[in-house]
């Protein structure tokens, strides 16, 4: 249903549709079509009946990570597929806020948390969701208002669902592994033992975030390195500061580590499938490992948060973000998989398809591979963090 | 009588009570925010300690903590930066002032004109010039004195790279009060000494550079102080081994969550600067006051 | 008599050094200005010439919105500057009161804080207020352009005190008087005798602080929230594929009048003080 109204639309409608959709009960779905200028008046498409959206400020305030709608990475390519939808539909622009990583975000949140929340959205990763709820500035979405809601993963939305209600809907999902130039490195076996290599000191590139204490214990076989007790947290503390030597940079953006790919200030990295897509793109000769620790996986996820107005607004935000067109852009241009169930694969590389396993998604369970998970230590990972970064 | 004083203290009063609401408001009162939050006097964060106490400070302090040794190691890095600039800096200075008889104001806007452009764009060109495949390793591959398997790799993201571009950025601010100093001085000194039979060294050594000893301070210090809290341009060009104290205050208020020990940290820097600045004054005067 | 500070070869050498000093603080500017035009990304190889960045730079919507709100806090927070330099100037210079050495020093105190730990003071300081705020009256203010300007102000006040009195200190007090003799009031005479003459440090002031304003990015990062300028928009893109090679091309734009500006203004500034040193004799 909702990729008809998508069509329409867009306006390719053919007189069987015409005749079909004014069979429909309300034929609202025509009536659209004819008059733009009447829909953002009001008349909504399929889904219970709701207020006038005009009543709502619009302006919509999406706090987000880069080249997720605000045009940093593809200019129109991003609004086309992510939110053109939901302009056509609410005439509304959203406007973003960027957050280079999902700390600072979190952060930005938590300080104004006491006052006001001054945005309507936001986009964090799957671990970090309880923090937000616990916050109290979260409310949870009606999923009724989102007719894409039915195309998305259900076991990937339970990751959504806090204290039983559902406060995100999970959009994007992806892997983290080792990156590595394969016409200047040959790992030893393939683990996240590379990102530790004494042969390439100086070449290695590490994320800025406290996820390298995670993966220094998945190395270390810790049994679980997202609740590690103090004395294994120090001792991959002290793991990273022994490595630190070889690394060159911490990268915060991922268009970063490509940038250093490509300027050969770096050979290997701890990656998202996106950093791969530039590299690959750029003509360089990498490799994207699956360490025998097993890739973690992220998923990522839009909230609402309770002191918004534009609380419809908000929804078919995230309505125009579950279609399949933003699917199939994440998917062909990040290299990211998305949660809905509905992509057509058939336009992404086949070894995309195989080496991102982007039609099997049990790959999303361990041990296939291994979740970001929510750290409830989280000062003292930051605190370990930090010391790692000042030594 | 009265009344033309009182009217001019009311006058006076007009005048301070702007500015003096303004700095009061928006200076003092952060500042001094700063040092309740670093005892727990304020909390805003679900994360801050609700009650006060001196801990945070006593675990930067004494608890051999990475922050303490890494600001000795900022204090080393901006020690090194500002003697390099205030050493280069001089000699333009110095040229500009004394050797120079036409066109030096449009030689000097010559050298001021790069400030101009965004700083950070300049700190960006660097990374170009200096990176493994940049500008200066391609230059050396060209030249066959390196082979492209064996860039200079140090030359950025590193403490040297933090170092060069801090310089690069600093010179042309601190050439300025060098030259202000140098160009006020008085000729007929150095006449009177070559004619008491100075060699030029001689005279440069013992009667310029005594004399443009205060401004060689001031420039000193206003390369020192920034340079101690610099944290854009470590972040852009420093890698891991450039990681400053100004990052590490910068990480605690923007992605550690912890503005409690953020606070010490940055409330430490701005004791020891103002203990600096306190220091520095027993040697000059601010020149606008005439009490 | 340049041959009293230097012998001949000292001279060449001191030249020489000029000359190589120059070219290294033009280095990265050139890099600049040839990657503006470069097809590609800002890194090496180049991939071919072309103009198109100017072109994108001047339809980018969040590029221009970026600038203009620079340009907002900048003309803003000069001019309130300005305002209170004047007032703290004359009252340094011309007034004499207890606790003077004390208000010059807290006035001349920013000059010497970090800019990161300004800008962390005035978030927090903001943060707690909107605290304050919502528990009292419901409401939050928020961090935003409001807050970038107040810092701007307090870091800038130094500077244009350091300008404004020398200046004023150099203008005869008889004229003043001679205004006030006159039987104009001090507002009168403020704005008929004593702000004509001290144009020009007014407007060297003004500059000083617009330039301080616009290019600042420390205290900006922490207190801009949700509306970046445009040294926060810059750092933002420094680090993403797309807007570099426009915002580049921007900023040579913005080096080349800034450099037209700084002249002007020096030329205007020279003129009036050889005018006015004559008139003040």
């Amino acid at each position: 249903m909702p990729d008809e109204v998508g069509r329409l639309l867009r306006r390719r409608m053919g007189r069987r549709d015409l005749l079909k959709y004014t069979g429909m009960g309300v034929g609202v779905s025509a009536v659209l079509a004819a008059c733009k200028q009447a829909s953002s008046a009001g008349g909504l498409p399929s889904g219970s009946a709701r207020p006038s959206i005009s009543a709502e400020p619009g302006d919509l305030a999406v706090y987000d990570w880069a080249g997720y709608g605000d045009g940093s990475y593809y200019p129109k390519l991003e609004q086309a597929n992510l939110w053109q939808a939901y302009q056509d539909q609410t005439d509304d622009t959203p406007q973003f806020t960027l957050f280079p990583d999902d700390d600072t975000g979190y952060t930005k949140v938590a300080a104004a948390a006491g006052g006001g929340v001054p945005f309507d959205i936001v986009h964090p990763c799957a671990y970090r969701f309880k923090d937000y709820v616990d916050l109290g500035v979260m409310q949870p979405w009606d999923t009724s208002q989102i007719p894409n809601y039915s195309q998305l993963n259900p076991q990937l939305e339970q990751f959504g669902n806090i204290n039983g209600q559902q406060y995100f809907i999970v959009e994007d999902w992806g892997f983290i592994a080792p990156l590595y130039r394969a016409d200047k490195v040959e790992p030893q076996e393939d683990s996240w033992s590379l990102l530790f290599d004494d042969r390439y000191a100086g070449k290695i590139s590490w994320i800025n975030t406290l996820e390298m204490l995670v993966i220094a214990g998945y190395l270390n076989n810790v049994s679980n390195p997202w609740e590690m007790t103090d004395d294994e947290l120090n001792a991959q503390k002290e793991f990273l500061i022994s490595k630190k030597p070889l690394v060159r940079v911490f990268w915060d953006q991922s268009y970063e580590l490509f940038q250093d790919f490509k300027r050969e200030d770096v050979y290997i990295g701890y990656a998202w499938p996106d950093a791969y897509a530039y590299a690959k793109g750029a003509g360089l000769d990498v490799v994207y490992m699956n360490p025998k620790e097993g890739r973690i996986t992220w998923s990522c996820g839009m909230g609402l948060f309770n002191n918004t107005k534009n609380y419809y607004h908000a929804h078919d935000y995230v309505d125009s973000w579950s279609a399949t067109k933003a699917a199939e852009f994440l998917v062909g241009s990040y290299y990211y998989g998305h949660a809905n169930t509905h992509i057509d694969l058939s336009g992404v590389s086949p070894d995309i398809v195989k080496a991102l396993s982007l039609d099997d998604l049990s790959i999303l369970e361990p041990p296939n591979s291994n979740p970001e998970s929510y750290i409830p230590r989280r000062q003292d990972y930051a605190e370990a963090w930090s010391e790692v970064k000042a030594a | 009588m009265a009344s033309e004083q009182s009217g001019s203290r009311r006058v006076t009063a007009g005048l301070l009570s702007a500015p003096l609401l303004w700095l009061l408001l928006f200076f003092i009162v952060p500042v001094a925010f700063i040092a309740l939050y670093s005892v727990g006097g304020i909390h805003i964060l679900p994360t801050d300690p609700r009650e006060m106490s001196f801990d945070a400070w006593h675990h930067f302090l004494f608890a051999h903590s990475v922050y303490l040794s890494l600001f000795w190691k900022s204090i080393r890095v901006s020690l090194t930066v500002s003697i390099v600039v205030v050493l280069l800096a001089y000699p333009i200075g110095y040229f500009l002032a004394l050797c120079v008889k036409k066109r030096k104001y449009v030689l000097l806007l010559v050298i001021i004109a790069p400030f101009l452009t965004s700083y950070l764009l300049r700190v960006l060109a660097w990374k170009v010039i200096l990176g493994d495949k940049g500008v200066i390793n391609t230059a050396l591959f060209e030249l066959h004195l390196r082979s492209p398997d064996h860039p200079v790799s140090w030359l950025i993201y590193s403490q040297f790279a933090v170092m060069l571009v801090l310089a690069y950025v600093w010179i042309p601010f601190v050439a300025l009060p060098i030259f202000v100093g140098l160009d006020g001085m008085d000729m007929s000194l150095l006449e009177a000494a070559g004619d008491l039979g100075a060699s030029r060294f001689r005279t440069f050594l013992r009667v310029t550079l005594p004399l443009s000893a205060p401004g060689v301070a001031a420039a000193f210090i206003f390369v020192f102080v920034p340079t101690i809290g610099e944290f854009v341009t470590p972040q852009l060009v420093g890698g891991t081994r450039g990681f400053l104290f100004g990052n590490e205050v910068q990480d605690q208020f923007t992605r550690a969550l912890d503005w409690q020990t953020g606070s010490v940290l940055a409330f430490f820097l701005l004791l020891v600067v103002g203990i600096l600045m306190a220091l520095f004054g027993r040697f000059t005067q601010v020149r606008a006051v005439q009490p | 008599m340049s041959d009293l500070a230097a012998s001949r070869g000292a001279n060449w050498t001191l030249r020489i050094f000029f000359v190589v000093l120059v070219l290294f603080l033009y280095l990265p500017l050139v890099v600049l200005l040839v990657f503006s035009f470069n097809k590609g990304d800002v890194t090496f190889p180049l991939e071919g010439f072309t103009t198109s960045w100017y072109r994108l730079a001047a339809t980018n919507p969040e590029l221009l919105r970026a600038l203009e709100r620079s340009a907002f806090v900048a003309i803003a927070s000069s001019l309130i500057t300005v305002v209170l330099g004047v007032l703290a100037s004359y009252a340094l210079v011309r007034r004499s009161f207890w606790g003077k050495p004390a208000f010059a020093a807290l006035v001349f105190s920013p000059l010497v804080i970090p800019y990161l730990v300004f800008g962390i003071s005035l978030l927090v300081l903001f943060t707690a207020f909107d605290r304050f705020l919502t528990v009292t009256m419901g409401t939050y203010i928020g961090l935003g352009l409001h807050a970038v300007t107040i810092g701007h102000v307090v870091v800038a006040l130094p500077y244009t005190i350091l300008v404004i009195t020398p200046l004023l200190e150099r203008l005869s007090i008889s004229l003043e008087e001679a205004g006030h003799d006159l039987g104009a009031s001090p507002w009168q005479t403020f704005w008929r005798v004593t702000f004509p003459l001290l144009y020009p440090a007014l407007l060297s002031a003004f500059l000083i602080a617009l330039t301080l304003s616009f290019d600042e990015y420390a205290i900006a990062s922490f207190l801009a929230g949700s509306s970046p300028t445009w040294p926060v928009f810059l750092f933002a893109q420094l680090r993403v594929p797309s807007q570099l090679p426009e915002l580049v091309a921007v900023s040579s734009v913005i080096l080349l009048s800034s450099v037209f500006l700084v002249v002007i203004a020096e030329i205007g500034r020279r003129r009036s003080e050889r005018k006015y040193a004559i008139e003040a004799l």
